[in-house]
């Protein structure tokens, strides 16, 4: 087990280092980004000299390897815009991602286990139908749009949720304001419940399905028929013998699903003006900051590639017949 | 019912509760006012801003040695007179006695001069308006303190609008900068302004507070708010006062609420289709014909200004003149009116008649997107009207800050441009600056009209302020007649203002709250 983690992890080292070639690449292909640093007014002269005070004279490989050596050093550089370490300001904005992240996994799981479940006993009922009417178009409506109809419906009209903002949780927690934080807490909830339903909605769809069509597989197994002809309560077969089976791929997805959540929520963040790291990052693109991007970018794959071990290791757990290639590369 | 029904549902309950108190809670008070930008704040480092949003709350905390009236008058702040030598290159200022800074230091001289100096200091490698702009057009050499109030400000040259350029720099305290490194100074600000920085929560809110005169709200809360749509829930919804840039199409939600209004300024952004005049230019298809004067003139004539201000930007507008913002203009100057045929007739005069397909020449009309109000339906419309006087257009929208901005920094947009380029009303010289040499960077049309550029040693040495307004309204009236640009308008500003809040937007796109009181 111990190696295997170890090898994986090298492994995340490459992806990682691939990941900053590909954005670093991306970025410098939108062409030189000095003119994003200067007045609109400035003299051919001052773009020059901002351009060398910013690096952006030099060659890319060597911009691009100066960056890699840095990075061994644990040195993001700095932020073109902000001027200050950029890492710094991408862990600034990760607790208010968590916050809406968590908050929206916990939205789409809460409800897609009952919903899924709901819609597999009752296959090709009302209950049925419905559910999976309402879980095609969550998965079909554009979470950006739904932010902002509910921003008109319970922002504006109904006015029982904050537009838009942020009150933080998490961060006065790690700052050891324990206080601050439990006082938070209420308007915490309050400014995540629309950005939270618009983030949660297309994962609470696909969840509900993937429960559906995992415990209507498991359910035709000859184990269930079996356990049914023993005798046993219905609820005690489903819960014991067909959700414990059903759970496998459904645990993948929501491994994943975290990581997935917080780099997809870029609109719902820009939509309600929440802070977070999906806003940091799409204004940095915008303004070619290129060490901030890639110190999120690092970020985001790193927590990606710490999930998708972490959901090998479960899967394991869950089923014994999976085994770790120990030895395998 | 169990223990775990019961405590389920006395959490749904309080919640529920918690929701519905907070959500009546959420009521301003009376002495704070809040306003929505679209733009994040990056750095309260008074020599590394460089956007509007930024210095508007920078301005509020900062003091500077004179301030601009929304007239365009310089009045006086930190500073109360101004003497500059005989050879205009010496600028000593006196400052007000009693000035202190946030920190408590009295502010003298001294901080003044080092301000200058930290900001133009290359081992800084600010990169911002001021050294980047500021510093490099007005030559700046150095600042010292001849005495505990006054300050002297070195020059390379005498230059007509230096005093007007040092206003835009945000005076800082000395003592505490010292002590702070770079990364520190952008975040933690100390300056002499009204207000202080009490809070800044990144890509959220700035948070100031009133520490002297003027201003009416003992808190202004300056809430980041990317998303248009979102801004204008929010002004209706009564949890912010102003916000900026009201896009067009919500401009009737607001109106029709009942709790806020739009105001509509003329900014004082001239937008304009440039020639470019380069040889590289002259090249390529239609680049020969707008050589000729008369085809640019032609041009004016083809193209309805006032009726795509009506239809594509909700206003009614003057056409622009020339470069400089009204009231600097030259006030004999009226707005080429929509005239086709006239535009017909000028064209075929300068040898472009209509071919057997009705086309005069082909040329290509480039443009940024999403930069300006309703940008790419202007271009459109302009190309249509071209088209409509024979030119063949091929319009090429470009995404704006990675391949448009480039291009026009290297001035190589064209032959036909469509772009806004930022001005003022304090004055007109400011306006006409884009194109002070015929090789300054701003000069994207690449004209080189002698009897424009050969002027500017003529302004340098005008005697009396009316030789100066006779040498300006001579080169305008060349700049009318066969200039570089196809005059568009100003572009307008829209600002949505609470009714609770007497607030009047101004056309420098300068947010000043310092005014602002309830009603």
């Amino acid at each position: 087990m111990g190696s295997y983690i170890l090898r994986r992890l090298l492994q995340s080292v490459v992806v990682i280092v691939g990941v900053t070639l590909v954005s670093f690449l991306a970025l410098q292909a939108g062409g030189d980004p000095t003119y994003l640093f200067v007045s609109e007014r400035a003299s051919l002269e001052e773009i020059e000299t901002t351009r060398r005070a910013l690096g952006f004279d030099r060659p890319l490989h060597v911009q691009y390897l100066t960056f890699v050596g840095d990075l061994t050093r644990g040195d993001f550089g700095q932020s073109l815009s902000y001027r200050q370490p950029a890492m710094d300001i991408v862990l600034e904005a990760l607790p208010a991602t968590i916050e809406l992240t968590l908050f929206s996994m916990v939205i789409a799981l809460l409800l897609a286990i009952p919903l899924g479940i709901l819609a597999a006993i009752h296959r090709g009922t009302a209950w049925d139908g419905s559910i999976t009417t309402f879980s095609m178009l969550g998965q079909s409506i554009p979470n950006f749009w739904m932010g902002i109809m509910m921003i008109l419906v319970f922002g504006l009209y109904l006015r029982w949720f904050p537009i838009s903002g942020h009150v933080p949780f998490i961060a006065p927690m790690m700052n050891g304001e324990f206080g601050v934080a439990l006082s938070n807490l209420p308007r915490t909830l309050l400014h995540l419940i629309l950005p939270g339903i618009a983030v949660g909605t297309y994962s609470l769809a696909r969840n509900t399905r993937l429960i559906r069509s995992s415990l209507l597989e498991v359910l035709e197994q000859d184990y269930i028929r079996t356990a049914r002809s023993k005798g046993l309560p219905e609820m005690r077969v489903l819960i014991h013998h067909a959700l414990r089976n059903a759970w496998l791929p459904v645990v993948t997805i929501i491994g994943l699903e975290f990581g997935f959540l917080l780099g997809g929520v870029v609109v719902v963040e820009t939509v309600f003006s929440y802070p977070g790291i999906g806003r940091l990052l799409f204004a940095a693109i915008n303004q070619r900051d290129i060490p901030l991007v890639q110190a999120g970018v690092i970020l985001l794959a790193g927590i990606f590639v710490l999930l998708n071990l972490v959901v090998d290791l479960v899967y394991v757990r869950l089923d014994p017949r999976v085994k770790l290639a120990e030895g395998r590369a | 019912m169990n223990l775990r029904t019961h405590v389920a549902r006395a959490v749904s309950a309080g919640l529920l509760g918690a929701v519905v108190v907070l959500a009546a809670c959420a009521e301003r008070a009376e002495d704070t006012i809040v306003v929505g930008l679209s733009a994040d704040i990056t750095t309260f480092e008074p020599g590394m801003i460089s956007s509007r949003d930024n210095s508007n709350i920078a301005e509020h905390i900062f003091g500077h040695l004179f301030v601009l009236s929304p007239e365009g008058e310089h009045l006086p702040d930190l500073a109360h007179t101004l003497e500059i030598s005989e050879d205009g290159t010496a600028y000593v200022y006196t400052l007000r006695d009693g000035l202190t800074c946030h920190d408590g230091e009295p502010l003298t001289a001294e901080d003044v001069a080092y301000t200058f100096n930290r900001i133009g200091d290359p081992a800084n490698r600010f990169t911002g308006n001021a050294p980047g702009f500021v510093f490099t057009s007005i030559g700046f050499q150095g600042a010292e303190a001849l005495d505990d109030l006054r300050v002297q400000i070195n020059i390379a040259r005498k230059n007509a609008i230096a005093f007007g350029l040092i206003t835009e720099i945000d005076v800082h305290c000395k003592d505490s900068y010292e002590r702070m490194t770079l990364d520190e100074a952008a975040s933690n600000p100390i300056g002499s302004g009204p207000y202080r920085l009490a809070s800044w929560t990144r890509g959220s809110e700035v948070v100031l507070e009133k520490v002297r005169e003027p201003g009416n709200f003992q808190r202004i809360v300056w809430r980041i708010i990317p998303e248009a749509s979102t801004r204008t829930a929010e002004l209706i919804a009564g949890n912010v006062d102003i916000i900026t840039n009201v896009v067009p199409e919500q401009i009737e939600a607001i109106n029709g609420s009942g709790r806020a209004e739009v105001q509509v300024v003329a900014g004082t952004r001239r937008m304009y289709v440039g020639f470019n005049l380069s040889e590289a230019h002259r090249q390529m298809p239609g680049g020969e014909a707008i050589q000729d004067a008369r085809v640019r003139r032609a041009l004016q004539y083809a193209v309805d200004v006032p009726t795509i201000c009506r239809q594509l930007l909700s206003i009614e507008c003057e056409r622009a003149t020339g470069p400089v913002n009204p009231p600097n203009g030259n006030p004999d100057l009226t707005p080429y009116p929509y005239d086709p045929p006239a535009a017909e007739r000028l064209l075929d005069e300068a040898g472009w008649a209509r071919g057997s397909d009705g086309i005069r020449f082909p040329i290509r009309l480039q443009a940024g997107q999403g930069r300006y109000v309703n940008d790419v339906n202007v271009v459109l419309a302009i190309s249509q009207y071209l088209q409509d006087v024979g030119l063949d257009i091929e319009v090429d929208f470009m995404e704006w800050a990675s391949v448009y901005t480039p291009l026009l920094r290297e001035r190589n947009t064209g032959p036909l441009f469509f772009l806004g380029t930022g001005g003022g009303v304090w004055s007109p010289i400011y306006d006409m600056t884009d194109m002070a040499e015929v090789g300054s960077g701003t000069n994207y049309t690449q004209w080189d009209d002698e009897r424009w550029f050969g002027r500017w040693a003529d302004l340098a040495e005008a005697a009396t302020p009316e030789e100066t307004r006779s040498i300006i309204d001579e080169m305008l009236q060349v700049f009318y007649d066969d200039g570089p640009w196809l005059h568009l308008y100003f572009q307008p500003d829209f600002y949505g203002v609470s009714n609770r809040i007497d607030w009047q937007a101004r056309r420098d796109e300068r947010v000043h709250v310092f005014a602002a009181g309830l009603k």
